[in-house]
């Protein structure tokens, strides 16, 4: 694929959105330095106006359908790392507009907390561009380095602390699991560029390579059995850091995922699968039932997302191009559904300072806005139609279903009941308790938009997915050789009308 | 104009129920009014549709058909036919009805309007789904209001609320007490019906999922599964069970019923009218649609299940209604006992049983719909639903009394009203192939006569109480219009059922033809502007009379 954008001709400019980034968080970095009386949360909007350019940069790329790559392949632009920036660059800008008022509650570093979330967020783009096995290391490292900071950005919270720590040595751990997977794959196979390594036959060290790197990812992703830093680390961390790690980098890690997956090892796909299989079943019934005994909303959305990992894996089992448009668009629904639940439960606690499910009671008297917009999210994070959550489930158990993975879809159906009664539970808490305090809860205007723009695409997605769809389809499609496309049938027509 | 009534019916509650979130929740007034204007809109509508309804013509009518997705084989294809029509029109007179009776809500007004609305929108539109994919998505989105109607407007069961000291409190809220009979909160009620339905709606899921997969289609489309899926062996057989007890789970046939006497008990008025009425039918019209139409093999082998199951439906019931002490618990389960009289219709396969059944689903809707309406207002009035602590209200509250005794008369199946005819019709149609069933049935009758009347006298007749000597009648129009509507619906029918049976009867007649092949399946596979497929010549056993050129 050759690079067809006219400008000055130039390749550097296929990270034209990078470079912009770049620029904008020293920018931010710098207005915090050199204007000291300047209010902080200015600096959210500025944060947020250098992703909305970023974000319209890679929309017209993507509508331009600019692809190519870079340094001997290493970065790779194509329309699924094009629809993974989007994500991550959506999820960041929903995320600065969130923290706007929590920021207040830090004593130190207010105006840093932009630059390191932007940081993670670049580091994020290049993770959905990475090509090989080194810029696979060094973006996944580069963007954790960013949340090793922000999630012990408490710095009086002994939780938050321990997340913190907790977060840094596991982290530190999967990253070392990496480098030495590497080290074996590439030792084997003597390549590290994913399309090269196309590995056909297992060897031991192969073996324990992949397995090694797949740990290091599932750690990203939280799937279980690497996920016991999940629940501490959500429970710790201020709340907007939580929600943008339960998305943007389990995104940007799958982005990684599927690469390795679809690329290096499509030969060796049935080994693969049921490993997938194991893991996925292990994730969506451990996540939902622990997730059934939290007292503490945070820590409820850290085991369901342990649990919604478990649902998108199915997709990955499914290891079909089908598969994988599942994925992306569960991963669209998953970041409206998760995004604003956890935006919800940032607006209640920056207005009552508490994040026990206890303290929801009666939220429906208080603040009828606050409590729809969560019963809607929940709804969709437990697949409830007309909600996004539906259709990406649903899509991921066709895609599974044309591989005959029945066990997964039924594990998969189950738990959609499981998860039913917990997220019921906090709509009982909702709408059917009595509050203890009458007082109307206020919300404040920017944490109304996100809440908004979260509904907004909740519903969306829900009721017209199809251009979400067709988006989707066209983002993968250079995955069509894994398995023959699904044949559309023509549309046939009984009655005339 | 006319051709978009399927949308008007469907998307007016909808809208409506958007519409109501802009309005402030204090004032009362426009947000009842304009929840009765939406319902009134889909009301008109679902007239209009079922007198425009050509029953010689057949089939599917009123088609409206948009592409959803191409990628998934999805598309928003409405249509409705014989068997849909009625339950359509059943489900918006029940939604206006229950917007009258729930005229008196005060608390959250908004937000119990706008359940309820999406509550019977998803309703009407399981009923106008001919596409796999939407009968399902608007199933599922019907459970969904049903929890939080019942949780936030519901009533605990009497002995629930006596049980007030530490160690009873800490035992009622326990996970061990969830067994106990009648001693039920409104959040277990609710609870309980959702993870019920939802646990069926999972196992229907699994059968379309199999469907779509083994039919190759990569459609969702009923019509065109309907001609061109062949589905032979163990594998029809499994789809055919994981379709049928899906469904039958919000039918509630008889192992599966346990969710829905607790939940009838738990919601209020309103709700239980649209529960019992309609949400209930789903799962029979879920079968017709899906079990009946794309396996119509299966069916056959299969069916004797429900003639089966339906004998113990019928009896469990009854007996329990006779002994409940619950004015609720007695509907409920005279509900789900009556449910058996359906799958009675269904199982027998034939053309008399199965227009019997589709018609008794409309006139249970009526019946049973005024029954939980008075139910409610008697509780609204009294605070109890204990049937030995009530008594005498016939001085307090004549015209409840008398709409009550009608209503009780037409569950019971009095001549006159529309319950009688399909009654007759499901005991005729079913005699010759299930004559322990039929009789069974009308032992059920009996047993329906009893606990009815004897919950009547308990509630109306016999010493006056004094503690309700404040109860008051229902005078305003606002409170006795829905019940003289579904009143007169119920009689109206029961003296004119001719267009009625005519309509049933062009949705019947196809479908029993198909599945007991007196013709044949002709599989060409076209798909020009007709009818297609199977050219369908009248039978010995249709001959009432009717025109009808009901060929598919």
């Amino acid at each position: 694929m050759t690079f067809t954008l006219n400008l000055t001709g130039s390749d550097l400019l296929l990270m034209l959105p990078e470079i912009i980034l770049t620029l904008w968080l020293c920018g931010v970095l710098i207005v915090d330095f050199a204007m000291p009386k300047l209010p902080k949360e200015q600096l959210a909007y500025l944060s947020v106006c250098g992703l909305a350019i970023v974000l319209a940069n890679l929309v017209w790329f993507d509508v331009k359908g600019v692809s190519g790559t870079l340094f001997t392949n290493m970065f790779v632009l194509d329309r699924m790392a094009l629809f993974f920036k989007i994500l991550v660059v959506g999820a960041t800008m929903l995320v600065i507009l969130a923290s706007r008022d929590y920021v207040q509650r830090f004593r130190f570093f207010k105006g840093e907390y932009y630059f390191l979330v932007l940081m993670s967020a670049l580091g994020m783009m290049f993770m959905a561009s990475a090509n090989d096995l080194l810029s696979m290391f060094i973006t996944l490292e580069f963007s954790t380095f960013g949340f090793y900071v922000l999630v012990a950005y408490l710095r009086e919270d002994v939780a938050s602390n321990e997340a913190g720590l907790k977060f840094f040595i596991l982290g530190v751990f999967a990253a070392g699991l990496l480098a030495y997977g590497i080290s074996l794959v590439y030792g084997e196979t003597g390549k590290i560029l994913f399309p090269e390594i196309a590995a056909t036959a297992w060897t031991p060290g192969l073996v324990i390579g992949f397995l090694l790197i797949f740990a290091s990812l599932g750690f990203k992703i939280g799937a279980v059995p690497f996920h016991s830093w999940i629940p501490d680390t959500y429970h710790g961390a201020p709340t907007p850091i939580t929600a943008f790690l339960s998305i943007a980098p389990k995104a940007a890690a799958f982005a990684i995922l599927l690469r390795l997956f679809f690329v290096s090892l499509a030969a060796l796909k049935p080994a693969w699968v049921l490993l997938l299989v194991g893991v996925s079943i292990l994730s969506m019934t451990y996540g939902n039932i622990v997730a059934i005994a939290q007292k503490n909303i945070k820590r409820l959305l850290a085991y369901s997302g342990i649990a919604q990992i478990g649902n998108i894996l199915i997709g990955l089992a499914a290891g079909t191009k089908m598969g994988e448009d599942a994925i992306l668009f569960y991963l669209l629904t998953y970041l409206f559904a998760n995004l604003g639940a956890f935006a919800v439960v940032i607006a209640v606690s920056n207005l009552i300072r508490s994040d026990e499910i206890e303290d929801y009671s009666g939220l429906n008297r208080r603040s009828p806005f606050l409590a729809f917009a969560m019963l809607v999210f929940l709804l969709s994070l437990a697949g409830v139609p007309p909600l996004a959550g539906f259709i990406g489930k649903l899509y991921i158990f066709l895609a599974a279903i044309k591989q005959e993975l029945y066990t997964l879809i039924i594990v998969g159906l189950v738990n959609i009941v499981i998860s039913m009664y917990y997220y019921l539970i906090i709509v009982k808490k909702m709408y059917i308790n009595e509050p203890t305090d009458r007082s109307p809860l206020v919300v404040s205007p920017s944490m109304q938009a996100v809440i908004y723009v979260g509904l907004a695409g909740t519903l969306i997605l829900g009721i017209y997915p199809k251009p979400f769809i067709e988006w989707v389809v066209a983002a993968t499609l250079m995955f069509s050789n894994l398995a023959p496309a699904a044949a559309v049938v023509p549309s046939v027509l009984p009655f005339g009308g | 104009m006319a051709e978009y009534t399927l949308l008007y019916i469907l998307f007016a509650p909808f809208v409506g129920s958007i519409l109501l979130l802009f309005i402030p929740n204090r004032r009362a007034l426009p947000v009842r009014l304009v929840a009765a204007g939406s319902a009134f809109v889909s009301l008109i509508a679902s007239l209009y549709l079922f007198y425009a309804y050509d029953p010689a013509k057949g089939g599917f009518q009123f088609i409206q058909k948009y592409e959803w997705s191409k990628e998934l084989g999805i598309s928003f294809y409405l249509g409705v036919d014989g068997i849909g029509t009625p339950l359509v029109l059943a489900s918006s007179i029940l939604l206006f009805a229950g917007i009258f009776i729930s005229w008196h809500i005060k608390d959250r007004i908004k937000e119990f309007y706008i359940f309820l609305l999406v509550l019977a929108a998803a309703t009407i539109g399981v009923f106008m789904c001919l596409d796999l994919f939407f009968l399902y998505f608007f199933y599922e989105m019907s459970v969904l209001p049903m929890y939080l109607l019942l949780g936030m407007w519901g009533s605990h069961t009497k002995n629930y609320l006596a049980m007030t000291s530490p160690e009873e409190r800490e035992k009622r809220d326990s996970v061990g007490f969830i067994f106990n009979f009648g001693s039920n909160s409104k959040e277990y009620a609710a609870m309980k019906l959702v993870l019920f339905l939802s646990a069926g709606a999972v196992l229907a899921l699994m059968g379309i999922l199999l469907i779509y997969k083994f039919s190759g289609l990569n459609t969702f489309d009923i019509l065109v599964l309907r001609e061109q899926a062949k589905f032979s062996g163990p594998l029809a057989t499994l789809i055919w069970l994981l379709i049928f007890f899906g469904f039958a789970s919000i039918a509630p046939i008889w192992p599966l019923h346990s969710w829905s006497p607790v939940g009838h008990a738990a919601a209020p008025a309103a709700t239980s009218m649209l529960h019992a009425g309609v949400l209930m039918k789903l799962g029979h019209f879920s079968i017709i649609r899906v079990a009946f139409e794309i396996l119509p093999q299966t069916t056959r082998e299969l069916m004797p299940i429900a003639a089966i199951l339906c004998v113990f439906s019928i009896m469990y019931g009854g007996f329990v209604a006779y002994y409940a002490k619950d004015t609720k618990y007695v509907i409920g389960y005279s509900s789900s006992s009556h449910m058996g009289y359906v799958f009675l219709g269904m199982a027998a396969l034939d053309y008399i049983s199965l227009s019997g059944a589709v018609l008794y689903m409309f006139a249970h809707a009526m019946a049973t719909g005024m029954l939980f309406a008075m139910a409610g207002w008697v509780y609204d009035q009294t605070h109890t639903r204990d049937i030995p602590s009530l008594g005498g209200l016939v001085n307090r509250m004549p015209f409840i009394a008398s709409c009550f005794i009608i209503a009780c008369m037409a569950s019971i199946g009095m001549p006159g009203t529309v319950n009688f005819i399909a009654e007759v019709m499901i005991i005729v149609g079913s005699w010759n192939k299930y004559p322990f069933q039929v009789i069974v049935a009308v032992v059920g009758i009996v047993l329906t006569m009893a606990y009815l009347l004897r919950m009547m006298r308990g509630i109306f007749y016999g010493p006056t109480v004094e503690q309700y000597s404040h109860a008051h009648d229902a005078v305003g129009w606002v409170d006795r219009m829905p019940l003289l509507l579904m009143i007169a619906t119920s009689i109206f029918f029961g003296i004119f059922p001719g267009h009625f049976y005519n309509i049933i009867r062009s949705g019947v007649d196809p479908l029993i033809a198909r599945i007991t092949e007196v013709v044949p399946l002709k599989t060409d596979g076209q798909t020009n502007n007709k009818l297609s497929a199977v050219s369908y010549q009248p039978s010995a056993q249709r001959s009432e009379g009717h025109k009808l050129s009901a060929d598919r």
